[in-house]
């Protein structure tokens, strides 16, 4: 969550007297369509914008600038407080809490504590991983207006999407279909909005930090 | 190891820079070649020096460097075996190196000679019976199945087989792949790959068997079932991380090997090394936990040796080194994918593949003479000269001769075109 | 591509669909295409299943039936009603609770381990086999909580403050067994859930009744394919791939300490571990092509488990079953090495007393049967693979069989000397336990798409075909 999400107000879903745009949906033949045309949007200045596929289309992220995936600190960081935490516990349970003698191994029998401080440790790193992922991933989130498309029904068959949202500065009505239409794309849409949403957050612009304030509804008319 | 291909390779050409395959070896005027010309040179004073010069302390010291080296080439032979047997696609850049380092494995064969002549003071058990009686550790004398096994015609029998297997399947595996170069054909490595599953076996039977005879038999009472993986293990992290270096040190200023090998080749390699590092971890902790676990006196004589008269910092040494610090070290991503991290790891983990090495060999040959503790020795760092600078002759000499990279394979295109995920 | 342009093509750094040593296709025949692969996973899931999926979840539920009065006559009566005795203390439940784990640990390594080594061929079988070892240690923790004697106290096995302020004893591998295997469930159930997550996105768009869709939907998360999803959701898949391999390394080697820390000849030797692992791998992979020799042809599934991956599994039954017969044999080897008179009298026992027929039934199916492997008929002929890994789990249930037993039932007071005798109800707990297997597998083909649909399709040339740069 950026700073300027603070500056952002939830997409209205009226527009005057009809339902306000949510965004345009393009609908692509080929992963290798679908990383070309992401490159373009990407180059004519889009920010909130998304690809979607059936699989990871291999060198989509690098053609739409997204950051690294923080997902391995949370996975080192959980990793490693797991171990302490198991290591931890054998050594106060077996020196304060409840120490036993057996067969006359030290109280702080290390050795033997290594097997159970490991297997915490990893599920320490395997629950970072997951939350991490679904932290990142902004999920679960069961309603969004894509799911109104009924031609998105094909996003985990063998169809390939593209997304823009009407929240994006550059957004146009006319134009954003257009381009969308001239890039390949078998077939393109305006999705509804049904209810307020928060737009995606914005692919930050090469070198420049987040200061620009995203407009709430660009040119969305 | 890729069985079919990189999982994120594309289908699209993508030019290297200019790189003619075939003019991919080593000049003999490059400076590293001349290095290891002037290394075997050293090697071969510093070899007779040490035995001159040096008293009964040269035979342990000797083994220990013949160790290390040998644990190198047959890391090699592994390797090789392991690329073939997983038809593996990305390391085929690399294999070459590897083949290089299998290919001194008879030289060996002619160092083994001085360990056969120290035979009577490295191992108690090859002592003249007096003598093995009162030094040959706490229980006396060896009877019944180890002293069959344990009994110097038989002990230099064996050995003589298992280095002649080893230098056998280096040589011919190599000479094949060599071969590959001048006449490209598929079927080289197909036969290579039927081959590799039997050669897999005997090596592993071998290198079992003559971890026992050599390191194990130092302290001819004890034993553990476990010890040829663990040695298997350390030689498994030293050809990767020798590997790499001679990667590093061949591609690196538009090196022969620049264009070929790519940050793609030293990132597997990386995760390799991470890998083995924690199995060689994992085995010795196993082994360790066990032994203390059962705390029976006639197993864990063997780890008192390692705790006592000094030896105690070098444990520490060895599990810290080995294990703690290239844990976490090679955990990052980027660390793998840049020559200047990922080299000095490997030359870390090969200097502390030595310590191990020492810490297997040492406190158990020195526990009966007359300096049990732990006391480096200039003998220690001469001998370690003197084999390294031989093998590092043979080395040089083996990549003057051939090209540095499988040039015929049928699977290099796609080792230099894989991409990591 | 010609083999003799190889040098030229080689610097173009051009990658052949197919390779080159062994042409063949790679993965998936007949060309299905996305949409293919889609239909042909979704469609065992939606349509209604054939009467033989009736019948054999029948067979199951009646297996299961058997487990639950084994169990329930076992808490009733005590543990009494096996052949637990001294001195075979230990009798078949820790047998069947090590089978069951180290059946397992394969469709970790298929997961996991082949993921990290880029072995496109797991995504045909990855989900069956991680399903696999989601209910096989469902089978196995049943066998540690039942055969305690007290099971009613288990929790105090549990590091949580109780009424007696009694905490558990953490040098005991039986306690290290608790958290790695519970652990071990838990990381597997997650590693195959998050896999999961895009198929069942897949399942919830195709639904045609509200019912599917909003269970498909609830368990989909909201999941959009989004380029986002896909980066973070592939940077967690690999860590927990690379989190999962050292654990199911980790697992087996706990499983073996509770041997191996004791004095007993036959169990404490240091090669354990590894060799418990390698054996587990063995086991599980077998079990893997029991199940998909079945399943391929029930859900008309063999043009995406084609024999590609049979020859790949045959050949890691081979490798595996090698690692174990190394293991078999240095074991053996050092015991008589050693000059140790109990431990070689353990092996000869073994192999000569009154337990030999289990010890010859273990090494003809341990080291013989996987043998035929060598021979690439074998490994591509499915009644030989069926037969072959059935005879394989046949003999890795004796391998640890004859570890347990024969190693108790004499050890070193010859006066405490027996021979150990199952029950009617040792059996019965055995077989109810595959029916608690089989019957989670049955449902689960029933309910869940079985091959990894996602994963199948990123690995296909049409996903790579096309990019340009």
């Amino acid at each position: 969550m950026t700073e300027a999400r603070g500056a952002v107000e939830r997409t209205p879903s009226w527009d005057g007297d009809r339902p306000a745009v949510w965004g345009a949906l393009a609908e692509f033949d080929t992963p290798g369509a679908l990383l070309h045309a992401a490159a373009e949007v990407r180059e004519s200045g889009y920010e909130r914008f998304d690809a979607h596929s059936p699989f990871p289309v291999h060198g989509i992220e690098r053609a739409m600038r997204l950051k690294r995936s923080p997902v391995p600190w949370f996975v080192l960081v959980l990793g490693l407080g797991g171990a302490a935490a198991g290591m931890l516990l054998q050594w106060w349970v077996s020196t304060d809490a409840y120490p036993l003698v057996i067969s006359g191994k030290p109280f702080f029998s290390w050795p033997a504590f290594v097997p159970i401080m490991f297997e915490c440790g990893v599920l320490g790193g395997a629950l970072g991983a997951v939350f991490g992922f679904l932290a990142m991933a902004r999920l679960p989130r069961h309603h969004h207006p894509l799911f109104e498309s009924s031609r998105f029904e094909r996003m985990g068959d063998d169809a390939f999407f593209l997304s823009i949202e009407a929240s994006d500065s550059m957004f146009d009505r006319q134009r954003t279909p257009a381009l969308l239409s001239d890039l390949g794309a078998r077939h393109v849409e305006l999705v509804e909005l049904i209810e307020p949403i928060e737009p995606i957050e914005p692919i930050e612009p090469e070198g420049a930090p987040a200061e620009r304030d995203a407009a709430p509804q660009g040119g969305a008319a | 190891m890729s069985g079919d291909r990189g999982m994120g390779e594309t289908g699209a050409a993508r030019d290297r820079v200019g790189v003619d395959v075939r003019q991919v070896s080593l000049p003999a005027d490059h400076p590293l070649a001349k290095l290891s010309l002037g290394a075997a040179a050293v090697g071969a004073v510093a070899l007779v020096a040490a035995w001159a010069l040096g008293g009964p302390r040269f035979y342990s010291s000797y083994l220990t460097a013949y160790l290390f080296f040998l644990t190198l080439a047959l890391g090699g032979l592994v390797f090789v075996l392991l690329q073939f047997v997983t038809r593996a696609g990305w390391s085929v850049a690399v294999r070459r190196l590897a083949e290089h380092a299998m290919g001194t494995l008879p030289l060996f064969l002619v160092l083994f000679v001085p360990v056969l002549l120290g035979l009577g003071k490295l191992y108690s058990w090859a002592a003249p019976l007096a003598e093995a009686a009162e030094a040959g550790g706490e229980h006396g004398a060896l009877t019944g199945s180890k002293a069959f096994w344990l009994q110097p015609g038989f002990f230099v029998a064996r050995a003589a087989v298992y280095l002649v297997l080893w230098s056998a399947l280096g040589w011919w595996l190599r000479r094949e792949s060599i071969g590959q170069d001048r006449r490209p054909d598929p079927g080289v490595t197909r036969k290579l790959q039927i081959a590799s599953a039997p050669g897999l076996v005997i090596f592993g039977v071998t290198v079992t068997l003559a971890s026992f005879d050599w390191v194990m038999s130092l302290d001819p009472h004890w034993y553990s079932t476990i010890f040829g993986v663990y040695v298997f293990s350390g030689a498994v992290v030293g050809i990767l991380a020798l590997v790499v270096l001679l990667a590093v040190a061949l591609e690196r200023r538009r090196g022969p090997l620049a264009g070929i090998v790519t940050p793609e080749h030293y990132h597997d390699l990386g995760k390799l090394l991470f890998g083995f590092v924690v199995f060689w971890a994992y085995i010795g902790f196993s082994q360790f936990m066990l032994i203390w676990y059962g705390n029976l006196p006639e197993e864990t004589v063997w780890y008192r040796h390692r705790f006592e008269d000094g030896w105690y910092p070098v444990s520490v040494a060895v599990a810290v080194g080995c294990f703690v610090v290239p844990f976490f070290f090679l955990l990052g991503r980027d660390v793998k994918r840049h020559r200047l991290t990922l080299s000095a790891a490997a030359i870390w983990l090969l200097v502390f593949h030595y310590v191990d090495i020492y810490w297997l060999v040492m406190p158990s040959a020195l526990v009966a003479g007359p300096t049990p503790g732990f006391s480096p020795h200039w003998l220690d760092l001469l001998t370690l000269v003197a084999v390294g600078g031989l093998f590092a002759g043979a080395l040089g000499r083996l990549m003057v001769g051939s090209a540095l990279i499988p040039v015929a394979d049928p699977r290099l295109a796609e080792s230099l075109s894989f991409e990591n995920m | 591509m010609s083999v003799s342009e190889a040098p030229r093509v080689a610097r173009a750094g051009v990658i052949p669909d197919v390779d080159p040593v062994e042409v063949r296709p790679l993965l998936v025949t007949g060309d299905p295409g996305f949409h293919g692969v889609t239909e042909a996973v979704a469609r065992p899931v939606e349509w209604t299943p054939p009467v033989g999926w009736y019948v054999v979840l029948a067979i199951s539920v009646s297996m299961l039936g058997l487990f639950g009065v084994s169990i329930g006559w076992l808490l009733w009566e005590g543990v009494g009603v096996w052949g637990n005795n001294v001195p075979v203390a230990w009798g078949w439940p820790i047998v069947n609770f090590v089978f069951w784990v180290g059946i397992g640990h394969a469709g970790t390594l298929i997961s996991a381990v082949l993921f990290l080594f880029r072995q496109r061929w797991r995504t045909s079988i990855n989900r069956a086999a991680e399903a696999m070892t989601l209910f096989a240690v469902m089978c196995a923790l049943v066998f540690p909580g039942i055969h305690t004697g007290r099971p009613w106290v288990d929790y105090w096995m549990f590091p949580v403050p109780n009424q007696m302020s009694v905490w558990p004893q953490f040098r005991s591998p039986l306690m290290w067994d608790v958290f790695a295997v519970s652990i071990y469930g838990l990381v597997s159930l997650i590693f195959w859930y998050l896999g999961l997550v895009p198929d069942l996105a897949t399942m919830r768009d195709r639904s045609k009744t509200k019912i599917r869709q909003v269970v498909y939907g609830l368990f989909a998360l909201g999941w959009r394919g989004s380029a986002r999803h896909w980066l973070h959701y592939e940077r967690a898949y690999l860590l927990l791939a690379g989190l999962a391999t050292p654990l199911v390394l980790s697992v087996h080697s706990v499983v073996s300490f509770d041997f191996a820390v004791a004095q007993l000849p036959g169990w404490h030797t240091t090669i354990f571990p590894p060799y418990f692992v390698a054996g587990a791998i063995f086991s599980g992979m077998a079990m893997v092509v029991t199940l998909m020799v079945i399943c391929r042809v029930v859900f008309k599934l063999e043009h995406i488990i084609t024999m590609l991956h049979f020859e790949r599994m045959a050949r890691l039954i081979l490798a595996m079953g090698s690692i174990v017969g190394l293991a078999y044999g240095t074991e053996f080897f050092v015991a008589w090495f050693s000059g140790n008179q109990f431990e070689m009298f353990t092996f000869l026992n073994r192999s000569g007393g009154p337990y030999a027929w289990a010890y010859w039934i273990m090494i003809s199916c341990n080291v013989l049967s996987p043998q035929v492997f060598w021979f690439k008929k074998a490994r591509t002929s499915i009644p030989v693979l069926f037969a072959v890994s059935i005879f394989v789990n046949i003999g890795m249930w004796f391998e640890r069989f004859v570890i347990v037993v024969t190693s108790l039932h004499r050890d070193f007071l010859p006066s405490s000397w027996d021979y150990f005798t199952p029950t009617f109800w040792d059996v019965a707990t055995l077989v109810g336990s595959f029916g608690l297997f089989f019957t989670m597998f049955t449902l689960f083909v029933r309910f869940v798409p079985m091959v990894a649909m996602s994963e199948l399709k990123g690995v296909l040339p049409e996903a790579h075909g096309g990019h340009h740069d």
